[in-house]
C-alpha cells in the first residue's frame, strides 16, 4: 500500500522544527564545526555552553572508541561526577575496554592485576560473572583474536561502549539521548510495517530508498 | 603365560582336534602340573594362540578379564599382596607396564611426562587422548593455582589447555577461576575449602572413565557385576517380602512362599452382623472394624495376638467405614446416610459428631496434618469440617455416590472419590483440577497405594484394575481370579514398599498379587 505523494503536500512543515531536528543531530554527534556554521546561517540561537561540553564529549567518544578508557573514564569523572557510580554496567564496560587493550598489547601480568583489582569486584552481583567469564576467557589464549570471544575486540565493540557513554553523558545533563532524527526515521518505519502488514506486503528496501528513490521515480 | 608354546606356528594348532589340545595342556610346562588341580575344578579350558581362554559352565567369561576384575577388587579392597601375588602366580597382568608407569606419574603428578605417556599407549581416538590430556593439564592448572602460582597456571592455560581446542566452555570457567576463587566448578568435599584442586586419586578414577575398559579395568567393576546379579535374582523373585540387606550371595535368592502371609493366625468374633469395613493403624498397633450391627470396635495388636480394646456405639445405622487420624490418636467412623463421629482412640469416648442437617454422611478421611475432616455427603456433594464441627467447605455438583470411599492423598492435594456408578473423581484441591477415571463397569471400592502413585479399583465384574494417577491417568494392569457376586469386595496394597496386591472374594480365599513380578 502505498500513500499518494501528492497527500503529502497538503502537510506544511515548519522550518524551525527542521532545523531543531538537523541541530539536536549535529549536537549529539558532536560536529561541532558544522554546528557553528549550520548556526551561523540559520540565524539560530544556541546556549553558549552547549559547545564547551559538545567538545568534550566529542573527546570522550574519540578516547573511547579507540579504546583509550581510562582516559575516556578521567574525563567523564570530570565533566559529569557520579555518572559511572551509578550506571555500573557502563563502568564494567568502559573498564572492559582497558583490559582488551592489556590483552591485545600481549600484557599478560598487567591485565591479570587490573582485572583482579577493577574487574572482579564487579563479580559479587550475579549478573557480571558471565560478562567477567566472556573477558577472562580471553586471557586463556595466546592469538585472543581467534578465540571465541574475538567480537570482544572488535570496532563495533567500543563503538557500542562509546554509545552508551555518550548517552549516558546526555543524560546527565538532562539533554536527550535520542536525537529527533533518529526517532522520526524509527517511528516512521515501525508504521510503514503495520501498514504493510495489513496489507501483506513485503518490503525490503531501506528506508532511504523507500522515500527518496522511490519518491524521485514518482516524480518523473 | 603357561601352556603352548608360543614359537609353534598358528596354523598348526588351529588344526588340532580338541581332544590333542587336552593333551597337550596336561603334559606340557612346569606351571600347568602346579595349578593343575584347580584346573581340574574348572571346566575344561579351550587353548587356543595367545592362551585365550574362558570359565563357568557357559563358555562366556574370558579368563583373563575374570583374573583381571578380581585383582582388581581385591587392590580395592586394600589387599595389595594378595592382588599381585595374583597378578604373578596368573601370570596375568592387571594393567600393562605403560599403563602401571602411566598410572604412577598421575599419582606422583609428573603432569608433563603423564601427558607424553598418554600418547604412547596406543589408543587410536584422537578425541580420548585430549580429553585426558585436557584432564590431566586442567589438574597441573589446579594445583598452580592452590600454590598460589598464577602466573605459571596462567601459562599452563594459554600455552598447553587452550591449544588443545576442545571444552571451550571448560576454558572459559578455568580463565574466570584465576582472579575467583569462589567461582569455582570443580568437585571437592566440604572439608577442604581452601583447596580448589581434587584429589589425585579422583583424578584417575575420571581418566579410567576416559580410557576404554580394556586399557584401565572401571573401578568396582566386580562388585558391580554381583550386584546386578543380585537385582536380577530380586526381581525374579516372586514372593519378595523381604529386606534387601537379607540377600546372601551364597544362594540364589528366592523368597519361601511362607514370607507372604498364607494362613489365619486368629478369629475375632465380636461383632453380631457383618463386617464392612477394617483398617489397621498406621503405627500398626491397633486395628479398627466397623459393622453392620452400628458399631465400631478397636483391637490391640501385641505378641500374642490382637484382643478387643473398646466397643464404640453410639450409631443408629450401620457403620460403613472407619478412617484413623494421621496420628492414631482418634478415629473416624461413618453411619450409612447418618453422621460421622470422632471418638478418642484410647479412652474409647464419643469426641464429636458431624451432621447436616436433613443430609446423611456417606464417607469419611482425615486430612495428613489431623486438622480437618472430609466427608461425603448424600447430596452428592464433599464436606470439610475443622475438627470442633464447623464445617469449612463444601465441594457440590457430583463428586460423590450414595455409599462410596473417599480418600486424601498423604500431600493433602487430591480427594479421590467415586462419583458416578462408572467414574472416580480426583479432585485437586489447590489448582480446582478434576480429572476422572473411567471404567465401562460399575465401581464398587478403591484403594489408594501409601505413595500415591497408583490406585487399585474393584469392578462389578469381577476384575480389578491397577491404575498409575501420579502424571497421566493410566490403566497399567487387569487383574482376575476372584470371585464376587453379591459383596463389596476390597483389595489393597500391601508388603514391604507395597509390592503385593491383595483381594478378598466371595470363594473364602484371598489372593495375592506381586505387583512387580507383573512388570509395573
Amino acid at each position: 500500500m502505498d500513500v499518494d505523494p501528492r497527500l503529502y503536500e497538503q502537510i506544511a512543515v515548519n522550518d524551525t522544527d527542521v532545523h531543531n531536528i538537523i541541530m539536536s543531530y549535529l549536537v549529539h554527534n558532536c560536529f561541532k564545526e558544522t554546528v557553528e556554521s549550520f548556526i551561523a546561517c540559520t540565524g539560530m540561537k544556541q546556549p553558549s555552553d552547549y559547545l564547551e561540553d559538545m567538545e568534550k564529549r566529542k573527546r570522550i567518544y574519540q578516547f573511547a572508541l579507540e579504546g583509550n578508557a581510562l582516559k575516556a573514564i578521567e574525563l567523564t569523572e570530570q565533566l559529569a561526577t557520579n555518572l559511572l557510580e551509578k550506571n555500573k554496567d557502563l563502568h564494567f564496560d568502559l573498564l572492559s575496554l582497558h583490559f582488551v587493550e592489556l590483552v591485545c598489547s600481549r600484557k599478560c601480568t598487567e591485565a591479570l592485576e587490573f582485572a583482579q583489582m577493577k574487574l572482579t569486584p564487579f563479580g559479587k552481583e550475579q549478573k557480571y560473572v558471565e560478562k567477567l567469564e566472556d573477558f577472562m576467557a580471553l586471557l586463556a589464549y595466546e592469538e585472543p583474536e581467534k578465540s571465541p570471544m574475538f567480537h570482544l575486540l572488535s570496532l563495533e565493540y567500543r563503538q557500542h561502549v562509546a554509545e552508551s557513554l555518550n548517552r549516558a553523558i546526555l543524560a546527565h545533563g538532562n539533554h536527550p539521548t535520542y536525537t529527533a532524527m533518529e526517532r522520526l526515521i524509527q517511528q516512521t518505519t515501525v508504521v510503514r510495517q503495520c501498514l504493510n502488514q495489513e496489507h501483506a506486503k513485503v518490503i525490503h528496501q531501506t528506508f532511504c530508498h523507500e522515500y527518496l528513490v522511490q519518491r524521485n521515480s514518482k516524480l518523473h | 603365560m603357561g601352556g603352548v608354546e608360543d614359537d609353534e606356528p598358528a596354523s598348526k594348532r588351529m588344526k588340532l582336534s580338541s581332544e590333542a589340545l587336552i593333551h597337550l595342556s596336561n603334559g606340557s610346562t612346569v606351571k600347568e602340573s602346579i595349578v593343575g588341580s584347580s584346573r581340574d575344578l574348572m571346566a575344561r579350558p579351550l587353548q587356543s594362540d595367545g592362551g585365550e581362554e574362558v570359565v563357568g559352565s557357559k563358555g562366556v567369561i574370558k579368563k583373563v578379564e575374570f583374573v583381571r576384575i578380581i585383582a582388581k577388587a581385591l587392590y580395592s579392597l586394600g589387599y595389595i599382596r594378595s592382588g599381585a601375588h595374583l597378578e604373578e602366580e596368573s601370570g596375568i597382568a592387571l594393567h600393562s607396564s605403560i599403563i602401571n608407569v602411566f598410572m604412577r606419574q598421575v599419582l606422583e603428578g609428573d603432569w608433563d611426562e603423564s601427558v607424553a605417556t598418554l600418547h604412547n599407549i596406543g589408543l587410536t581416538d584422537e578425541m580420548i587422548i585430549k580429553s585426558a590430556s585436557f584432564l590431566i593439564l586442567e589438574q597441573k592448572f589446579f594445583e598452580f593455582l592452590d600454590e598460589e602460582k598464577v602466573m605459571d597456571a596462567l601459562k599452563t592455560l594459554r600455552t598447553e589447555i587452550s591449544p588443545l581446542c576442545i571444552n571451550h566452555g571448560r576454558v572459559r570457567e578455568l580463565s574466570l577461576s584465576i582472579v575467583s576463587p569462589s567461582h569455582c566448578f570443580t568437585v571437592r568435599s566440604p572439608k577442604q575449602n581452601t583447596s580448589r584442586a581434587r584429589s589425585r586419586t579422583k583424578l584417575l578414577e575420571e581418566l579410567q572413565k576416559l580410557l576404554p575398559p580394556t586399557v584401565m579395568v572401571p573401578e568396582r567393576r566386580l562388585e558391580h557385576l554381583v550386584e546386578q546379579a543380585l537385582g536380577l535374582q530380586r526381581d525374579a523373585c516372586m514372593f519378595h517380602n523381604s529386606l534387601d540387606e537379607e540377600i546372601s550371595l551364597f544362594a540364589d535368592h528366592q523368597c519361601a512362599r511362607d514370607q507372604i502371609p498364607s494362613y489365619a493366625l486368629q478369629i475375632l468374633p465380636a461383632h453380631t452382623d457383618e463386617i464392612w469395613f477394617l483398617q489397621f493403624s498406621h503405627n500398626g498397633k491397633y486395628l479398627a472394624s466397623s459393622s453392620h450391627d452400628c458399631s465400631a470396635i478397636i483391637w490391640e495388636v501385641d505378641a500374642n495376638g490382637i484382643s478387643l480394646k473398646h466397643k464404640l456405639s453410639g450409631h443408629q445405622k450401620p457403620v460403613s467405614s472407619v478412617s484413623w487420624s494421621p496420628d492414631d490418636h482418634q478415629l473416624l467412623t461413618c453411619g450409612v446416610e447418618e453422621v460421622v463421629r470422632r471418638w478418642d482412640a484410647s479412652s474409647g469416648e464419643c469426641l464429636s459428631v458431624y451432621e447436616k442437617a436433613g443430609l446423611g454422611m456417606v464417607s469419611c478421611g482425615w486430612s495428613p496434618d489431623g486438622k480437618w475432616i472430609f466427608s461425603g455427603v448424600n447430596d452428592k456433594s464433599i464436606s470439610l469440617w475443622e475438627l470442633d464441627g464447623r464445617e469449612l467447605e463444601c465441594w457440590k455438583g457430583q463428586h460423590t455416590l450414595k455409599i462410596s470411599d473417599l480418600e486424601i492423598t498423604s500431600d493433602g492435594k487430591q480427594i479421590i472419590s467415586i462419583c458416578r456408578e462408572t467414574a472416580i473423581l480426583l479432585l485437586d484441591r489447590e489448582a480446582k483440577v478434576e480429572r476422572f477415571i473411567e471404567e465401562d463397569q460399575t465401581i464398587t471400592s478403591f484403594s489408594l497405594s501409601r505413595d500415591n502413585r497408583f490406585l487399585l479399583v474393584n469392578l462389578l465384574n469381577q476384575e480389578i484394575h491397577l491404575w498409575s494417577i501420579e502424571d497421566d491417568l493410566k490403566l497399567v494392569s487387569k487383574y482376575r481370579g476372584h470371585k464376587r457376586t453379591r459383596f463389596i469386595i476390597r483389595s489393597c496394597f500391601g508388603g514391604l514398599e507395597q509390592a503385593f496386591v491383595a483381594s478378598g472374594s466371595e470363594d473364602s480365599l484371598v489372593r495375592t498379587l506381586n505387583l512387580y513380578y507383573i512388570n509395573l
